[in-house]
């Protein structure tokens, strides 16, 4: 960990725990429905937007339809998305006349499915795929929108604990406007302005052809790009506009507008802790969970960054410099950006992964195997390390309900969380989404590295990629597997990944798999489906049988859940259940390929 | 033909996900 390392780390977690009080306070009135500075000139927006889709705002759900309309909604604008990106051909801003031909129905299930669940898995290069109106409309609606279902989920959660005798969970509706208003709206706004003020273009004009200092011709992608960077990292949404996402320099230009991205993506997960402090009517509850999330993710940080410092073995013998000197990174630099270095690219990696976000300023696949297990651990975490906007949170009561659980086994207690009795209803809940990830994340990748799909036949077109519609001719590639570009462990790990990030509705690719294939993309599009709404559902179930509880006295038997040594329990309980469920899976991807390459220097 | 195909199964999916609501709704009330 070189000097300035450790500093931008300090400052980092410094000014998140600063930005965490003001912004959770902040959010806590808007969800309670009081008056905040935009009310006056945003709320407009919200009584017309009531008045257009006919909703009561006041109307409290059940959490039976509180589930259903959160579904309606994210299935209606599925569709529409679906419609839009296969229709982008006849619809207007598109100078570079993409069509069909790029967006084939298979990958717009995928890309579609992607966007309404918050993944932004990207199977294409946008550039070269996406007219502005496809990325402005049928995906950037999805960047708002499903950032602000994932929070109306997580205080929908929230009311669940903090309510007694309460039949109601909220209104989904209000809470999705609110958060959209008042909480998405006018920070997109400001940030929007931040990163064109740091050079990130902002335009509709096509494309620019160049003529580079060799005398070549160089195609330079432009368009509308900080509008939807600033709601793809505040949403932990993650779509690139390019398909070199935060790596590339009109989406992140310099070591301030990648610490600046670093902050928006964990503000809201960070804040959000806050706010359930405050509306559970207890502060100090909302600290022991936000402090769960940074000792993990500190811990990753720390791992991700020593292991790409210290390099590897075959860079050791090659006579490389491996040491940061002042003229140089040393380490691990393969796949990683010199704008940023080392420090800057594992601290985006681990911050993407943690949170959800999927955004990447380095390629993960060129990270040493204890490096690149990092940001695959922190996804299969269930994205509880900040995590996705109202995801991570949401997650994290998951955890916290298992962990108050086992401690009431331990103790021979019936378990209790902020006042309430966790019974067998909520335990099952709780499981339920917990097994629904791990059934997801495994059946997939087992499924997809022992699938033989033959070279011939009917069946060879779901292992096809449309390189034709790039101008190449079609390549066939025979098993799921050969669609990789490494074989053994690292291969196997390439497919962990997106498994992983699929189902963790993260979306960042470790790179190195074809996956815009009709196999993959109905793999990985089902996976993102399960891995968002089949979690909620039992998640909210929970909330609502809760909400009816009755609130029981703390008494000195209460296990406390408000000190370091729950947090300490929390900890324990992710990565309990993380390498419980995994360690297998681990063992035979970056594990293994780290004793191997270990093996093959000593040789 | 193929579209058909495939917004068939992001239907089915959600009907899949609206009778897990109510499944999960009949263990809350003590069905099995």
């Amino acid at each position: 960990m070189t000097a300035l390392g450790t500093l931008q780390l300090i400052l980092y977690f410094g000014i998140l725990l600063v930005i965490t009080k003001p912004l959770g306070s902040y959010m806590t009135k808007v969800f309670e429905g009081q008056k905040t500075f935009p009310s006056r000139p945003l709320g407009w927006l919200e009584r017309g937007t009531y008045r257009l889709i006919g909703v009561d705002p006041d109307h409290d759900m059940k959490w039976t339809e509180y589930a259903i309309a959160m579904l309606l909604f994210s299935a209606a604008t599925l569709v529409f998305s679906y419609a839009a990106l296969r229709l982008q051909g006849v619809l207007p801003l598109n100078p570079q006349h993409f069509g069909t031909k790029q967006m084939t129905p298979d990958l717009a299930f995928n890309t579609a499915v992607s966007f309404t669940t918050n993944t932004n898995w990207q199977a294409y290069s946008p550039d070269v795929t996406l007219s502005y109106f496809s990325n402005m409309v049928a995906l950037a609606i999805h960047n708002w929108v499903s950032a602000a279902v994932g929070i109306a989920v997580a205080i929908a959660v929230i009311r669940g604990f903090a309510r007694k005798s309460a039949s109601g969970i909220g209104n989904f509706w209000a809470d999705v406007v609110r958060c959209t208003v008042y909480v998405l709206l006018p920070i997109c706004f400001v940030g929007a302005l931040v990163y064109v003020a740091m050079g990130v273009p902002q335009n509709f004009d096509p494309y620019t052809t160049v003529t580079t200092l060799e005398g070549g011709k160089q195609t330079i992608a432009l368009g509308p790009v900080a509008s939807q960077e600033i709601i793809k990292q505040l949403g932990t949404n993650g779509g690139g506009f390019f398909n070199a996402n935060s790596a590339h320099p009109f989406e992140n230009p310099t070591g301030l507008s990648n610490f600046f991205t670093l902050l928006l993506i964990w503000s809201i997960p960070a804040a959000i802790t806050y706010t359930f402090g405050k509306m559970v009517g207890n502060t100090k509850q909302g600290w022991a969970v936000l402090g769960a999330m940074a000792a993990l993710g500190l811990a990753g940080v720390l791992v991700c960054t020593s292991a790409e410092q210290a390099g590897t073995p075959f860079l050791h013998q090659a006579h490389i410099e491996t040491a940061a000197t002042a003229m140089q990174s040393g380490g691990n630099m393969e796949g990683k950006e010199v704008r940023y270095g080392i420090p800057s690219s594992a601290l985006f990696a681990t911050v993407t992964t943690g949170a959800s976000c999927g955004a990447v300023n380095s390629m993960h696949d060129s990270y040493t195997p204890i490096g690149g297990l990092v940001p695959l651990f922190n996804m299969l975490t269930g994205e509880v390390i900040f995590g996705g906007v109202g995801a991570g949170l949401y997650g994290m009561l998951m955890f916290a309900v298992l962990a108050v659980f086992i401690a009431g086994l331990m103790v021979g207690r019936t378990p209790e969380y902020l006042g309430k009795k966790i019974e067998k209803f909520e335990v099952q809940m709780a499981m339920l989404a917990t097994l629904v990830l791990a059934a997801s994340v495994l059946i997939g990748v087992a499924v997809s590295s022992t699938l033989d799909l033959p070279k011939e036949g009917a069946l060879a077109a779901l292992n096809t990629w449309p390189g034709s519609a790039y101008g190449g001719a079609d390549t066939i590639y025979g098993a799921t597997a050969n669609n990789v570009n490494n074989a053994s462990a690292h291969g196997f790990s390439e497919m962990f990944y997106a498994f992983a990030s699929a189902t963790g509705n993260n979306g960042s690719a470790f790179a190195g798999i074809t996956a815009n294939t009709p196999f993959y993309n109905v793999a990985l599009g089902l996976a993102m489906l399960v891995g968002r709404f089949l979690m909620i559902v039992p998640l909210l179930a929970m909330a609502g049988a809760l909400a009816k509880k009755t609130s029981i006295p703390v008494t000195s038997g209460t296990f406390p859940t408000d000190n370091p040594t729950f947090t300490g329990l929390l900890v324990g309980v992710v990565l309990i259940v993380g390498a419980l469920t995994y360690f297998p899976g681990l063992a035979l991807g970056p594990i293994v390929e780290h004793f191997q390459m270990q093996a093959l220097a000593a040789h | 033909m193929s579209d058909f195909i495939y917004l068939t199964l992001a239907a089915a999916f959600f009907a899949i996900a609206i009778a897990y609501v109510k499944g999960c709704e009949k263990l809350r009330r003590g069905g099995k």
